[in-house]
């Protein structure tokens, strides 16, 4: 045994040596948090050792009132992007694919593609500028036709679809890519089967493309069902204001602001473990759901 | 059965010739190519309008409309402030340092830690897979992350946000993925030649993932340059904030005072006379400019490794 140890260690040292960096990395970055999350069971005080106090913190998350509001925001939030946001990079990729010059469809997806690789502090700033209320696009067009401006990022209702249209603009395009992948993946002969049956542009994509994708989009769909409770914090940060905290404070943000703010540590950390423990609830079974469904899993 | 009426039962026989297209079928592909292009316009007309803005005359930009893309005038007044300012200055060096450094830094842990995860016999090759997908499945939070920053003395050094989590899961199980389809005879053939694994890995390995370490180069390099929450969380002092802070702070925020300055506001000298709106509008397009810049770099090398990760998932 340990001869076959020795054997093992001359082979493979200088891997683990390569790995070592990384490793640590993992290990310090992800693991000691872990560790460190140990103070939301925790009174925290200025001079250590902190008291063990069990589920005293958990006890006043669930009996406060703004954690049920923010937790019913982030489920909303989550199920307006699932309802509205997913379906359309289909429908991109369904569009793209019928375009018959090569070189055009290449300019558009040149185009689209751009919004993925923007923060979302700029795309806040983008849409802060479209949606202003006195020279804003979006209040210039809808003037035209009579209406009143609106100010849409003080009107925490507006403000939630803003969340859901900004994630369109920023991710329509770029997500179709996978679908487009999957589509270029059909078998060409199914087409010409179709054609040689009369099949027209619409029977062809509901008969051939959209069978052809529906595991990718079965895989997408449960994948992003895992992610439910996150409804982003990158975004929603940048849409929030004083005025519209009512409908889109969520999880993440308000976990920033109890803890970083406020300094309410265990609290905090006591939500960001509520939210990571049903997160990865969600985020498994997702993974095996979509593992069994479509043989495809999160990793 | 109806096939004698069925159109296509005349257009069959000289189906390779059958480009001739209907009025209808004109009129179809006409409205699926509008819908497209107008996506074009929606996408890239708001970023143009910016650029307008922070091209035009400043004088001229209070009651200018969203709509138009053609700047009113022309002047460099709003770039030749925004460049002058202390924190943007510091800013554009900082996003810079952070994004160089996490990307070198991030590339060759990932690559190195790839390889020895790619070798298919590597003893607790299965234990350190399961360590790193935990790490994708569960994450404790903001604020145990920032007390270990805290503990590390990491808070408010430029580290905090380079070394923040600069391995990633996913970029790493690509790598992986790339370095399983080495043919194993290239590796035999080195090992045969009396390379060690050092001699393998940077003399052989690396130089054929080219392709593969570029796409991850990108995804760090965008990933950086984008990062503004844990920099906005680990920095205080405002002279170590990157471009995406200095612009939260001013855009989002509507701090008029981080870009004006309190002095200049006092005296409406300086700055505090250019639009408010023209100056949003330059930081917001100085912020996009790198990314423009490696976007055809971005459109060759993400696709692909997007592309290939997703099919294998």
């Amino acid at each position: 045994m340990s001869h076959r140890f020795a054997l093992g260690f001359r082979r493979w040292w200088p891997y683990y040596l390569m790995m070592a960096p990384g490793l640590i990395f993992f290990l310090v970055w992800h693991y000691f948090p872990i560790w460190e999350a140990k103070m939301a069971f925790e009174q925290v005080r200025i001079i250590p050792p902190n008291i063990w106090v069990g589920l005293k913190h958990f006890q006043t998350l669930f009996s406060s009132p703004v954690f049920y509001t923010v937790l019913a925001n982030t489920l909303i939030i989550s199920a307006m992007k699932i309802i509205f946001v997913f379906p359309i990079p289909i429908l991109v990729a369904l569009l793209l694919n019928e375009v018959r010059s090569g070189r055009l469809r290449k300019f558009v997806q040149s185009a689209i593609y751009l919004p993925h690789f923007l923060s979302w502090v700029v795309i806040a700033g983008i849409f802060i500028a479209l949606l202003s209320p006195s020279d804003g696009a979006v209040n210039q067009i809808t003037g035209f036709f009579g209406a009143k401006p609106t100010s849409y990022m003080t009107d925490g209702f507006a403000t939630r679809w803003v969340l859901v249209i900004s994630e369109i603009w920023r991710s329509a395009g770029w997500d179709s890519l996978l679908y487009l992948a999957a589509i270029i993946g059909i078998d060409q002969s199914l087409y010409e089967a179709a054609e040689l049956d009369g099949a027209n542009r619409w029977q062809k994509i509901w008969h051939v493309t959209i069978p052809g994708i529906v595991p990718t989009i079965a895989t997408l769909f449960i994948l992003n069902m895992g992610m439910f409770l996150s409804a982003d914090l990158n975004q929603v940060i940048n849409f929030l204001n004083d005025v519209n905290r009512g409908q889109i404070d969520i999880l993440d943000t308000y976990v920033y602001r109890l803890g970083l703010r406020t300094g309410e540590y265990s609290l905090a950390t006591a939500a960001g473990l509520f939210k990571a423990v049903l997160g990865m609830a969600m985020i498994l079974a997702a993974h095996f759901v979509s593992k069994r469904l479509t043989g495809k899993g999160v990793w | 059965m109806a096939a004698t009426t069925h159109p296509a039962a005349a257009e069959a026989p000289v189906r390779g010739t059958a480009i001739r297209r209907t009025p209808l079928e004109r009129l179809e592909y006409a409205i699926i190519i509008s819908t497209l292009l107008l996506m074009v316009v929606l996408t890239v007309q708001p970023i143009l309008n910016l650029v307008a803005m922070s091209l035009s005359d400043p004088s001229r930009v209070a009651g200018m409309s969203g709509l138009t893309i053609i700047p009113e005038g022309f002047s460099l007044d709003v770039w030749m402030l925004l460049l002058q300012h202390p924190l943007v200055q510091s800013g554009i060096l900082n996003s810079i340092l952070i994004t160089g450094a996490g990307t070198l830094i991030g590339v060759m842990g990932t690559a190195l830690m790839a390889w020895g995860l790619s070798r298919p016999h590597l003893p607790g090759r299965r234990l350190i897979f399961v360590l790193v997908l935990v790490t994708i499945v569960f994450e404790p939070g903001i604020i145990p992350d920032y007390f270990l920053m805290k503990r590390m003395g990491l808070l408010d050094t430029y580290w905090s946000v380079i070394l923040y989590k600069a391995v990633n899961a996913w970029y790493l199980i690509i790598l992986v993925r790339f370095f399983e389809e080495i043919p194993e005879e290239l590796l035999e053939a080195a090992e045969l030649d009396g390379a060690n694994a050092f001699q393998i890995f940077f003399q052989v390995v690396l130089p054929l993932a080219r392709p593969a370490l570029a796409t991850i180069a990108l995804f760090y390099l965008v990933f950086h340059w984008n990062e503004f929450f844990r920099a906005m969380i680990y920095l205080n002092d405002q002279g170590k904030w990157p471009l995406q802070v200095v612009l939260r702070q001013f855009v989002v925020e509507g701090d008029k005072l981080a870009i004006v300055g309190a002095n200049n506001a006092a005296n409406n000298i300086g700055v505090a006379q250019i639009n408010l709106k023209a100056l949003k509008a330059g930081m917001i397009i100085m912020t996009i400019l790198p990314i423009l810049a490696i976007y055809p770099l971005i459109l060759k090398f993400f696709t692909k490794g997007t592309m290939s990760g997703a099919l294998k998932g």
